[in-house]
């Protein structure tokens, strides 16, 4: 289709044409409400879809054209190694988010009042501070001669000052504990609207506490654990200070080299094409946890 | 954008005006030369009466490495400059070799004096990124001529110590040698290592028993192969503060420092001492990028650089020795041990190969940083 027939309205309707009569059908649908999206896409047009274009485009255009650096990715094991570092970093963060997180929001959902807007102050303290200063605050807590192997020697635990900074643990505590508040809330949005009649009339059923649990306030909690866990695996693939700062040389996630591949090498294809691979990861995992985690007869909850 | 294309051409104003009026603009132009060159004739007079106010309101941007380094830095080159000329220097860095190239690249400079290795002075040199030094306002004769290039002066000299904690070993039991930095067993206890491809290659070599005087050109093979046994034992440090850090909260024991961060931290109460055998030497220079804003300011500032005084200054502060060598009667005595250039340091160390340097670095360093990954 050339620009000089649309033009000239040969023919059958062109495409644009179409889709601009059946946008502005359903732009008439529509409540007027609902133009109120319409600043917050353009903006999200300017500062999202302009430089993600611009970086698939660079990431096979810099310096020449090619998929050169895709292979590079795939041919030199140290990259597969970082995405693999990458995955399961956030994979362990995600879970130790959970095991953490799943008590404090069910113990919100299910307190009295007071004792509710107890925890969630609590919960939203860590959003006070920048996560640099928390960081920082974490190297101060772990090194050798910090507060936490101290107390373990104080106490007899350990004669040798423990290893936790500059190596995985330190990069998961620090992530974790920036994180928690991210799973513990949609959580808890979602553990607050269980009707409780459901675990009553397992119970009147004969169902003892375990089973009552994970047959039926589990299943029901599902769609609060996969929004919560789906939150915090994804800002976790994207995360740069904290392991840049607590970590060790086997704990560099993807963001840290696209970060050296600009810094250290100015290779601006190679950065952009990892972090292409970065959004479209992320883009997976959304997708394969809405599938499996939000099958659809659970979805009632949500309205 | 680039900054030509948006000009016009000098013909096109040139054709526009009338012939008389061009004329007329010859004869004030030729007018305004003959007063510049009377200007220039009385500039000494002239500076006497305005010394003080020569870049009054203007500003040059600094950058170095960063932390106590550039804090000195600061206070005995900078301030001098600032007070002198009026100028206000504005502190940038740290120094990094990408985003000096990518600068200088896309036609902005935003740093206008830079302080840098002398292993990316000549690469940066033979890649054309540097502005020649202006002799007519840099005083090169001040310096040693070994530290005269044609794209940047010497400022200091310095060198990478194997650094040990003192809370661990003592003057009689430390690690004396690079061999002994991977030798795990004899001396326990996590390393610290520059995140740089120099000097860990001399290091691993060393380290590997090559002596000091066949390193180069260097076995690439072997020093990955060597350098891959210590590995998981290494933090790799990213700036020399962090390297001073680590051996403050006790974090390594034993390293690789800079002696003038080493005597830093020692001096603000660090439990750490270094080695000097096997010390490895370099040399920092002060470059102008091409196309920085500031030149003038910036010849200004480098001149002001390589006084006597100003560097004595910054090795009493941080022990970096002086390339003028004037500057060395007033260096501290207590100072003396701590310099790379002291005779009974010299003699133990050796100079980093600026030129093996230069064609390799960027090629090792992409290598050097992979192998950190896997």
């Amino acid at each position: 289709m050339t620009y000089q027939s649309l033009a000239q309205g040969a023919g059958p309707r062109p495409w644009p044409r179409l889709w601009w009569d059946g946008f502005l059908r359903t732009a008439r649908q529509l409540d007027r409400r609902a133009w109120l999206v319409v600043p917050p896409l353009a903006l999200l047009l300017v500062v999202f879809v302009y430089p993600v274009g611009w970086l698939l485009l660079r990431s096979v255009s810099d310096p020449i054209w090619g998929l050169q650096h895709y292979e590079r990715m795939i041919e030199r094991p140290v990259y597969l190694h970082v995405l693999w570092n990458t995955v399961v970093i956030s994979f362990t963060v995600t879970s130790v988010c959970l095991a953490f997180g799943y008590p404090v929001a069910y113990t919100m959902a299910h307190a009295s009042p007071q004792v509710r807007r107890l925890l969630v102050f609590v919960v939203l303290i860590p959003f006070w501070t920048s996560l640099l200063v928390r960081t920082f605050a974490w190297m101060v807590l772990l090194q050798k001669t910090g507060v936490i192997n101290d107390v373990l020697i104080g106490i007899g635990l350990l004669d040798q000052p423990a290893a936790l900074i500059y190596n995985r643990i330190g990069v998961v505590v620090g992530m974790v504990q920036v994180q928690l508040p991210i799973m513990i809330l949609p959580l808890y949005t979602i553990l607050i609207r269980i009707d409780s009649r459901y675990t009553q009339a397992a119970a009147t059923l004969g169902a003892g506490p375990i089973r009552n649990f994970l047959r039926v306030y589990l299943p029901l909690s599902m769609p609060g654990v996969a929004t919560g866990a789906m939150l915090v695996f994804i800002i976790s693939l994207g995360y740069y200070i904290t392991p840049a700062l607590l970590g060790g040389g086997g704990d560099v996630m993807i963001a840290q080299l696209i970060q050296m591949q600009i810094e250290e090498f100015g290779n601006w294809g190679f950065a952009s094409a990892l972090s292409v691979v970065l959004l479209f990861g992320t883009a997976v995992t959304i997708g394969l946890i809405y599938r499996i985690a939000f099958p659809k007869e659970l979805r009632f909850i949500e309205r | 954008m680039d900054k030509k294309s948006v000009k016009a051409p000098p013909g096109a104003l040139m054709s526009s005006v009338d012939p008389e009026f061009s004329r007329r603009a010859f004869l004030i132009a030729s007018s305004a030369v003959a007063v510049g060159g009377i200007g220039t004739m009385l500039t000494p007079l002239g500076n006497r009466a305005l010394a003080a106010k020569k870049f009054e309101g203007r500003k040059v941007v600094f950058a170095s490495w960063g932390g106590s380094y550039q804090d000195a830095e600061k206070v005995a080159y900078c301030d001098p400059f600032a007070e002198k000329t009026g100028a206000t220097v504005l502190q940038d860095g740290p120094m990094n070799a990408a985003k000096f190239r990518t600068m200088v690249e896309a036609g902005a400079p935003v740093w206008d004096v830079v302080d840098v290795t002398d292993t990316f002075l000549y690469s940066a040199a033979k890649d054309n990124l540097l502005e020649e030094i202006d002799t007519s306002v840099v005083n090169v004769k001040r310096v040693s001529p070994e530290f005269v290039h044609k794209y940047g002066i010497g400022d200091i000299v310095w060198s990478y110590n194997l650094g040990y904690s003192t809370k661990i070993f003592n003057e009689q039991n430390h690690p004396r040698s690079w061999a002994d930095l991977y030798d795990v067993k004899k001396f326990p206890g996590r390393r610290t290592l520059n995140q740089d491809v120099v000097p860990n290659l001399e290091i691993a070599l060393l380290a590997d028993g090559v002596p000091m005087d066949k390193l180069y050109p260097l076995d690439v093979e072997r020093a990955f192969k060597k350098m891959s046994t210590l590995k998981e034992h290494v933090i790799f440090w990213q700036t020399n503060s962090q390297s001073q850090q680590l051996f403050i909260d006790g974090e390594v024991a034993c390293g690789t420092i800079l002696n003038g961060r080493a005597y830093d931290a020692v001096k603000k109460g660090g439990m750490l001492a270094i080695e000097w055998n096997q010390n490895i030497q370099s040399i920092d220079y002060l470059v102008v990028p091409k196309g920085a804003k500031n030149k003038e300011l910036a010849m200004g500032l480098i001149d002001e650089m390589t006084v006597a005084e100003n560097q004595a200054k910054v090795a009493n502060l941080i022990a970096y020795s002086p390339t003028n060598k004037d500057a060395y009667a007033s260096v501290d005595k207590q100072i003396t041990p701590w310099l790379a250039t002291s005779p009974q340091n010299a003699g133990k160390g050796f100079l980093v190969n600026k030129l093996y340097w230069q064609d390799h670095r960027e090629k090792l360093n992409e290598r050097f940083q992979e192998w950190k990954l896997a």
